[in-house]
């Protein structure tokens, strides 16, 4: 008896077909460069037990030639299918697979022509956004060369540089200046190169050593120049030693290791950690600490901001940090950004203050025309 | 022309790669793909670059004798030891990490990864020490500081959860007790009994606030993460997102330059 329905069930398993994918239907994908498509389908009634969907391509018309795209496992109801050529019509069909038996309704999809977009609609916020931003930094460049004053506000932590450098000047120590783990390519090692500049005019002006470890060799390079500049522009070129900007490691911890080391070695009086940090922002904040530096940090790491206000003495955070260089040199162009940048802000929060109102207004009256912002920026 | 070079490049490239953003049609759509495949060409040479510069360091503290000039020597020893094993290793076994490789096996797993983990280890260390500067309560904000981390702390581990309405009852009472003995001290009347009922108010919301953290530890939490703590965080972003379209464009438009001799 046993054998019979252990016969039966495996004859049931064998010849069962899983019920086809319904509903196939294709199109260009949106807002790319061209030679792809996008299938979607209605998953099997059957998906718990469908080991597989096979997506099938037919180029020209229906009764052309079938191809295999693809597959993609039980649960998965979309597929893009690339290499395709631009304006050329495809067709596709969904099989549905089961321990080696398959099933598909016989029905193709409404053609599909994968043709190249000039204009990426998903992004019109971000176009309104630079389009508004450039206006206003346009408006307040035009302010600058006329002359008007550009107030902005005290930073605590780029006031401290000369504080940080004349200490260490007289405690007879060397500066240390840690641009983190970013590459040339971040905006954050730019910042920190930037400020980079006017800590070695000072430490050139007060005839002291810098020390830069670097994790990227062109970084490296970048720094070099940047203290080069520096010292030039203090008038003591004499006085750079470019071996004193070196290259540690591209490895993350080693880096913290071989910064540690200087530091232990060195006993600088003061260090800047300036640009782009991980994990590793901590261990070099605390050794930095434990030697008794002044230590001015600043990064655009959101995750590493409270380590470095926690072990540091002071923290630029985030936008500070970009803020820095202009704030330094005080020109008026670079400051007409930091206004464009403020004014951006200001709009930013009526926005955000406006749409928090609008949604409380619309959960607490149920009246769904109040998600009106909400359903604005979602089109987007 | 050595300024204006770099400039005009860093203008060009910078345009192209705006438009590009926009624009997913060909040659745009294709451009930031093949900027960064020229960029590791670039870097891939000027680690040469990185490596001169590491080694010509040390050999100069070596050969001049500095100041721990044994540290250079041992880097430099372990430079090429590491360089002309991981080269045998991998024209032996035909591939340089492969797991029959000596190199990967006895340099690679037992030397490199247990150092990389052991540096990685200390931050539990400098956690705890930066942690006990940043909670001294010797300012409201850094009160309120240790409070907040003291429930995340709490309703982040079930044993957190459970001992959680103990620890915050000892808090009250002890807050109880620091008021009483202030204000038995007092000479200003007024002070004296606003000190005492102080006290004693602390004495009687041991029980409710017991009872809250009892319940609702893990949710406040969660309250602390997801609301306060995100919203500050956003704002960073916001800030941190307009700062880098401010120094972008001071970039590309050359007003930026501190990165060109």
């Amino acid at each position: 008896m046993i054998e019979l329905l252990r016969s039966l069930t495996i004859l049931v398993l064998v010849s069962f077909r899983p019920a086809p994918a319904t509903n196939v239907r294709a199109y260009d994908t949106p807002n790319d460069a061209g030679g792809s498509v996008i299938i979607k389908w209605d998953l099997s009634k059957d998906d718990s037990i469908v080991t597989k969907y096979e997506i099938i391509r037919i180029t020209g018309s229906p009764d052309g030639e079938r191809v295999t795209a693809g597959f993609v496992l039980r649960g998965t109801n979309s597929y893009r299918d690339v290499d395709l050529k631009d304006g050329e019509k495809y067709y596709y069909m969904v099989r549905t697979w089961a321990d080696g038996e398959y099933s598909d309704s016989g029905i193709t999809s409404k053609p599909a022509i994968p043709r190249p977009q000039w204009f990426h609609t998903k992004r019109v916020v971000a176009l309104i956004i630079l389009i508004v931003f450039g206006f206003l930094f346009f408006y307040y460049l035009k302010l600058a060369r006329e002359g008007a004053p550009l107030w902005i506000r005290k930073i605590a932590g780029l006031e401290a540089i000369d504080e940080a450098v004349g200490r260490s000047v007289e405690m007879g120590r060397p500066i240390l200046y840690i641009l983190g783990l970013g590459f040339i390519s971040d905006i954050p090692t730019i910042a920190g190169l930037a400020i980079l500049k006017r800590v070695a005019r000072k430490a050139a002006e007060y005839e002291a050593d810098i020390i830069v470890p670097n994790y990227d060799p062109i970084v490296m390079v970048a720094a070099q120049e940047t203290v080069k500049e520096g010292y030039m522009e203090a008038g003591r070129p004499d006085l750079f030693n470019e071996s004193n900007i070196m290259f540690l490691t591209q490895d993350q911890f080693g880096y913290a290791a071989g910064v540690d080391g200087i530091m232990v070695r060195e006993k600088p009086g003061a260090i800047f950690l300036q640009g782009l940090f991980y994990a590793e922002s901590l261990i070099l904040a605390e050794t930095g600490h434990s030697i008794g530096a002044i230590q001015i940090s600043g990064t655009t790491s959101v995750t590493q901001l409270p380590f470095f206000i926690a072990a540091t003495d002071y923290t630029l955070i985030g936008e500070e940090m970009y803020a820095a260089s202009a704030y330094l040199t005080r020109d008026p162009l670079a400051l007409s950004t930091l206004k464009a940048e403020d004014i951006m802000k200001v709009l930013f929060i009526a926005l955000m203050t406006v749409g928090t109102i609008l949604e409380t207004v619309a959960l607490i009256t149920g009246n769904s025309g109040f998600h009106f912002l909400k359903n604005f920026f979602s089109m987007f | 022309m050595k300024r204006e070079v770099p400039i005009a490049i860093t203008f060009i490239s910078g345009v192209l790669l705006v438009i590009a953003f926009f624009i997913p049609h060909e040659p745009f759509g294709s451009l930031e793909q093949r900027f960064n495949d020229w960029y590791i060409i670039v870097s891939g040479f000027a680690l040469i670059l990185g490596i001169d510069s590491l080694l010509l360091h040390h050999w100069n503290k070596v050969s001049r004798r500095s100041k721990d000039w044994f540290h250079s020597l041992s880097l430099i020893i372990a430079f090429f030891v590491t360089l002309i094993w991981g080269f045998y290793s991998g024209i032996k076994t035909g591939h340089f990490l492969s797991a029959q490789s000596t190199f990967r096996q006895y340099f690679y797993m037992y030397v490199f990864v247990p150092l990389q983990a052991t540096m990685f280890s200390l931050l539990a260390f400098f956690i705890a020490s930066a942690a006990y500067r940043a909670f001294r309560a010797d300012r409201f904000e850094a009160a309120l500081l240790l409070f907040s981390a003291g429930i995340v702390m709490l309703g982040r581990v079930p044993l957190g959860n459970a001992v959680a309405p103990y620890m915050v009852g000892l808090v009250f009472l002890i807050f109880a007790y620091l008021l009483y003995s202030d204000g038995r001290k007092e000479v200003d009347p007024t002070r004296r009994y606003l000190k005492i009922g102080g006290a004693v108010l602390s004495l009687i919301l041991i029980y409710p606030v017991g009872w809250f953290f009892l319940h609702y530890t893990a949710q406040t939490a969660g309250w602390i993460m997801n609301i306060p703590q995100l919203a500050a965080k956003r704002g960073i972003f916001v800030g941190i997102a307009l700062g880098g379209i401010a120094m972008s464009l001071r970039i590309i438009l050359g007003i930026e330059k501190t990165y060109l001799r």
